[in-house]
């Protein structure tokens, strides 16, 4: 049995466009502090639902950060897309045109694609006739835009990989960035995934009674549902030996990562299917349940998930559970730029010293069992080694990323 | 993993098609090659009352019946981008010589291409948020429907799948994007048994974005359909006869400001590295299984991408998508199951060992895989 020498793979940049700052600067203070990126919804015309708050991205101006986009030509989670990885990159301070002729590709996550661009187009389809709807329009709602659009920006020509796998895309992305660099297939990727605030999101978890009145409290006994929300993050990722070559930075490495599908139910979470995602994670990290210093949740802020999560938590970790937070208390749910969002803060919690907060948990569900440390309010200093990012999906699709200090 | 030792061949053990072809290698295979379709309804049962787009011919899956593949129970919530894809996987794994046994469900997984998901179920959810006489009152059931996942899970749901589970969208290149991906997965030992492929709906709503956009050319044809595969990782001799061994496959994606001769560049690229990998020559080459093969545009791109990365020789050509019309997530696994239906039931067994799949997408995407025939992997 002749194993190829696996590379080791470095993550060097950090990109994101969110409701609580764009930049991974601003983006890690906001964590840090335990801010809100919650709001009024302004996308959309929000008249008629009893639930009108979001996490939109206000101040997004794509123009601001693309170089060669041309945004006016893209949808909206595809400006995300480009945008967190043109960040990204600069935060890895890779040269433009070296990375160009690098062996460089993205992988992006997504839940609902161009989103907005169905809506636009229904909205012309109702208002004037199906033969009338914008041509341009349509032909920028097809989700592999998103990746499409950062290899663009970046004038990248490896491979633009689309991940539809609903709300744990980014880890999926990240995932498969991992085994591509680890193998040799590729030498850097940019992974990360993106979403946008649309009618039909919010009316349908609206509709399943999931969306929360004020703010998602993860974990609290009086949560009242998710937020639905939007932005794009981004990691650049390359091989270790690209990452020493360069100096980089490197904020963390990749250790592994696992994949389950629950194949039970179309958006009910299962403990056994998210226990055995952990197991396989663990598994393919070589690291063991008493190795992990943090789990960033999927922490929705529903009873359903976090009863569920927390119990698979139980099952593969025992009596000693991680401190296990949910960064969609400020972030509320991105959707398939979720796990992406989880990244980037697990990132930082290895590159920093800190865990993320469940800042709006005010009194802990004792129906989750005793001694669940979620990280109420505000980081805590810490110096966390190994670090679990989990991220779960309608479809049962779970996918979990574990991440460790570089050392 | 039975063996315990690393896989290090992927093979394709079985297959399902539905296309406008109708259902079945055999009947795509006669189409391909006489150039003639099965009478259908014009696409009237797929516009669902609409009115058709002018200028377009609509090539549906002719009698497309979900309940014949997927019984009665439960369909009243799936698109048609989910029932066929169902169906196709369904065909997939009747076509096994043996059933997946409970043991096997932990590491047989899905992985599906498709760009939009059902792009009539994601407008008529809107429309309904819209209409309904609170924006919230929209149909609970159908909302999973919306997504990119759905049809994946649904296959998965379906039996028990509990092993990977994936789906890209990569345009025309979806399927190919989704083999890649599952090659990829089972020789990282991520999974031991994948059914993976590509998916496309045809409705009111996606032929009238595609006539809008102009992106069809004259002579335009849109089309539907899925294939799904069974590729399986293998290390030493396989147990039955494969239909044919996945050896490679190379996707990219070029900026479209670099113009259409970096596009066909890149697939050049894509064809030499897959058959590099392969360990195969360009003249080893004696079929290919073309998207677009003829006429002018994008269609010129894929043909000069391919000529160059097959140095000049003409393999033996299916003009699958000239047959089949544009088919767009679904495209190159209609394409290779043309290819393994050609071996199948057309080609000599002497007439060579490797065939080839390209695909070029109107955005700057290219796919090539290479196929090892049955007869060579002895």
């Amino acid at each position: 049995m002749s194993e190829p020498r696996l590379r080791r793979v470095a993550v060097t940049g950090l990109g994101a466009v969110s409701s609580v700052g764009i930049g991974v600067k601003a983006f890690t203070e906001a964590i840090r502090e335990g801010r809100s990126g919650v709001s009024p919804i302004a996308s959309f015309d929000s008249t008629g639902f009893r639930h009108t708050q979001a996490g939109e991205v206000h101040d997004f101006r794509p123009q601001d950060h693309l170089e060669r986009l041309p945004a006016e030509k893209w949808g909206r989670s595809a400006q995300f897309a480009a945008s967190a990885a043109r960040l990204a990159v600069r935060d890895a301070d890779w040269d433009p045109e070296a990375l160009s002729s690098a062996r460089a590709g993205s992988a992006m996550g997504t839940t609902n694609g161009e989103a907005v661009a169905f809506q636009e187009l229904t909205e012309q389809w109702l208002a004037q006739g199906i033969g009338e709807i914008d041509g341009a329009l349509a032909a920028r709602a097809s989700a592999d835009r998103i990746a499409a659009a950062v290899n663009t920006e970046l004038r990248l020509h490896g491979e633009a990989q689309t991940f539809g796998t609903a709300c744990s895309a980014s880890n999926y992305a990240i995932g498969y960035g991992f085994d591509l660099i680890r193998s040799g297939a590729a030498d850097v990727m940019i992974a990360g995934g993106a979403d946008a605030v649309n009618r039909a999101t919010h009316a349908g978890f609206h509709r399943l009674g999931a969306i929360a009145p004020d703010l998602c409290r993860p974990f609290d006994e009086d949560r009242g549902g998710i937020m639905t929300a939007e932005g794009g993050a981004a990691l650049v990722l390359e091989s270790w030996d690209s990452a020493l070559s360069r100096g980089a930075r490197i904020y963390a490495e990749v250790l592994g990562y696992g994949i389950t599908c629950d194949a039970k139910h179309p958006t009910q979470p299962d403990r056994d299917g998210i226990a055995e995602c952990i197991r396989l994670a663990h598994q393919d990290a070589g690291v063991k349940p008493e190795e992990v210093d943090y789990v960033c949740a999927h922490g929705t802020g529903t009873a359903a998930n976090d009863s569920t999560e927390i119990a698979a938590v139980r099952a593969v970790f025992g009596d000693r559970i991680p401190p296990v937070s949910s960064i969609k208390s400020m972030l509320g749910h991105t959707m398939g730029a979720a796990s992406g969002f989880g990244a980037l803060a697990c990132c930082m919690a290895l590159w920093e010293g800190f865990l993320p907060p469940t800042a709006t948990v005010r009194s802990v569900d004792p129906a989750l069992g005793p001694d669940l440390d979620c990280v109420p309010g505000r980081a805590r200093p810490a110096h966390p080694r190994i670090v679990e990012n989990h991220g779960f999906a309608f479809g049962g699709n779970n996918a979990i990323v574990m991440l460790g200090r570089p050392e | 993993m039975s063996s315990g030792t690393a896989p290090t061949v992927v093979r394709i053990t079985g297959y399902g098609v539905l296309s406008a072809a109708g259902a079945g290698g055999k009947a795509l295979y006669e189409s391909v090659r006489s150039g003639a379709l099965p009478s259908g309804d014009g696409g009237a049962e797929a516009l669902a009352g609409y009115p058709a787009p002018p200028g377009v011919r609509l090539l549906p899956v002719p009698d497309f019946a979900p309940r014949e593949y997927l019984g009665r129970k439960g369909l009243g919530a799936l698109s048609r981008t989910s029932t066929l894809g169902m169906a196709a996987a369904e065909l997939a794994l009747d076509s096994l010589p043996a059933l997946v046994g409970p043991e096997e469900r932990a590491r047989t997984g899905v992985v599906m291409g498709t760009s939009t998901g059902s792009a009539r179920a994601f407008a008529e959810f809107f429309r309904e948020s819209y209409e309904a006489e609170r924006p919230y009152l929209v149909s609970p059931a159908l909302f999973p429907g919306l997504l990119l996942n759905h049809c994946a899970s649904q296959v998965a749901m379906r039996h028990s799948y509990t092993g990977l589970n994936a789906s890209l969208a990569g345009g025309a290149i979806s399927a190919l994007s989704a083999l890649r991906f599952a090659r990829s997965a089972l020789l990282t030992g991520r999974a031991d048994r994948l059914l993976t492929g590509g998916v496309e709906e045809l409705n009111a709503q996606t032929a009238w974005a595609w006539q809008r956009s102009g992106a069809l050319g004259e002579q335009a044809a849109l089309g539907e359909g899925s294939a799904v595969f069974v590729l399986e990782a293998g290390g030493g001799a396989p147990a039955g006869t494969p239909l044919a061994e996945l050896t490679a496959c190379e996707v990219a994606f070029t900026p479209l400001d670099e113009g259409p001769h970096a596009v066909a560049a890149s697939l050049a690229r894509c064809v030499e590295d897959a058959l590099r990998a392969s360990g195969a020559a360009p003249e080893d080459v004696c079929v290919v299984s073309a998207g677009a093969s003829g006429g002018a545009g994008w269609s010129a791109v894929e043909a000069r991408g391919r000529g160059r990365g097959l140095a000049g020789h003409t393999p033996e050509l299916l003009r699958v998508q000239d047959v089949l019309g544009e088919t767009y997530s679904a495209g190159g696994g209609l394409q290779l199951a043309a290819l393994l239906a050609h071996w199948a039931g057309g080609a000599a067994p002497t007439t060579g060992a490797w065939g080839l799949v390209t695909s070029v997408g109107h955005d700057g995407s290219v796919g090539a895989a290479v196929l090892r025939r049955p007869s060579a992997i002895g």
